[in-house]
């Protein structure tokens, strides 16, 4: 798939990722997360919006364990999930 | 007493007076140009960059754009996921889907799985190719596992997790209305110690 070598100037760049690499989950410490947003994604025919909720756990897990540096989840894409969580709990609250 | 001063002395020492400052005009003039030439460095030294590198670096994408993007529901992209090994890597290493369908703006998980099936401990890295070229630009990575020396010992098997998103002004692009599809490829390689792949500066 080395398609680079023929396009000179205009070969494809690779950028480094915004925030690093993830480090590697020697001990599947999250594997049942992973497990489980794998499992939705089958059920859901892989739409990746059906399963937010599996892929934010995920990434909390990792969290967690040190296995990723913790940020607010907004700053990943998640604050529409965040949004829904909060107008729940005022639901169930009031 | 007359001075002893030989006349062929005078005329000799205003040669050498008027020798002395035509070197120093020379030597003054070179200083001067040397101090123009290390200012116009800088900007010269961009514009040979943009030649060169096909524009100037550009900044990563904020994180402040992944908090406030929208995804653009109405356009569904599908991702597909490739995995190859650099014939010195003896490591199994495939995706764990084969797509995943996203829109532009939405950020999404993805995993692959490498397994080392030998009896000794590799280092492997890896990089990464997107097909087509121009969609590119638009696919963003937020964490991955390129560019770094990744460990496995002997018999281990690791999920691999990319996390990214395609920027929602792929949507605005009219050279990409037609583009459905986006293949994501990951290539390991085996590192050997001291050896440097040409990453993009990135330690």
């Amino acid at each position: 798939m080395s398609t680079a070598m023929n396009f000179g100037n205009k070969a494809f760049k690779p950028r480094a990722p915004d925030k690093g690499a993830f480090p590697l989950d020697h001990f599947g410490e999250c594997k049942n997360f992973k497990d489980k947003y794998m499992n939705c994604l089958r059920e859901n025919s892989y739409e990746n919006s059906m399963c937010r909720e599996q892929s934010k756990q995920y990434l909390e897990c990792r969290m967690d364990r040190q296995l990723m540096t913790k940020e607010p989840l907004q700053k990943l894409g998640f604050k529409d999930l965040l949004d829904e969580d909060s107008r729940n709990t005022t639901e169930t609250e009031s | 007493m007359k001075s002893h001063r030989n006349p062929h002395t005078e005329s000799q020492q205003e040669e050498w007076r008027k020798r002395n400052k035509t070197v120093l005009t020379y030597i003054a003039a070179a200083g001067v140009g040397m101090i123009g030439l290390s200012y116009a460095a800088v900007p010269l030294y961009r514009l040979y960059c943009q030649a060169r590198l096909g524009g100037t670096a550009v900044a990563g994408h904020d994180a402040e754009k992944v908090e406030s993007m929208t995804p653009v529901k109405d356009r569904i992209l599908k991702i597909t996921f490739n995995a190859d090994v650099h014939a010195g890597l003896q490591w199994n290493f495939r995706p764990q889907q084969s797509e995943v369908y996203v829109s532009p703006g939405e950020t999404a998980l993805a995993f692959y799985k490498a397994k080392n099936p030998t009896d000794k401990p590799v280092i492997g890295i890896s990089t990464y190719n997107v097909v087509p070229f121009e969609a590119g630009q638009y696919f963003n990575k937020i964490q991955c596992f390129c560019f770094e020396e990744q460990r496995l010992n002997p018999n281990e098997e690791v999920d691999m997790p990319v996390f990214f998103y395609i920027d929602p002004e792929f949507d605005e692009d009219p050279r990409m209305a037609r583009v459905d599809t986006i293949t994501l490829s990951y290539t390991f390689f085996e590192a050997k110690e001291g050896q440097k792949l040409p990453l993009p500066g990135y330690s």
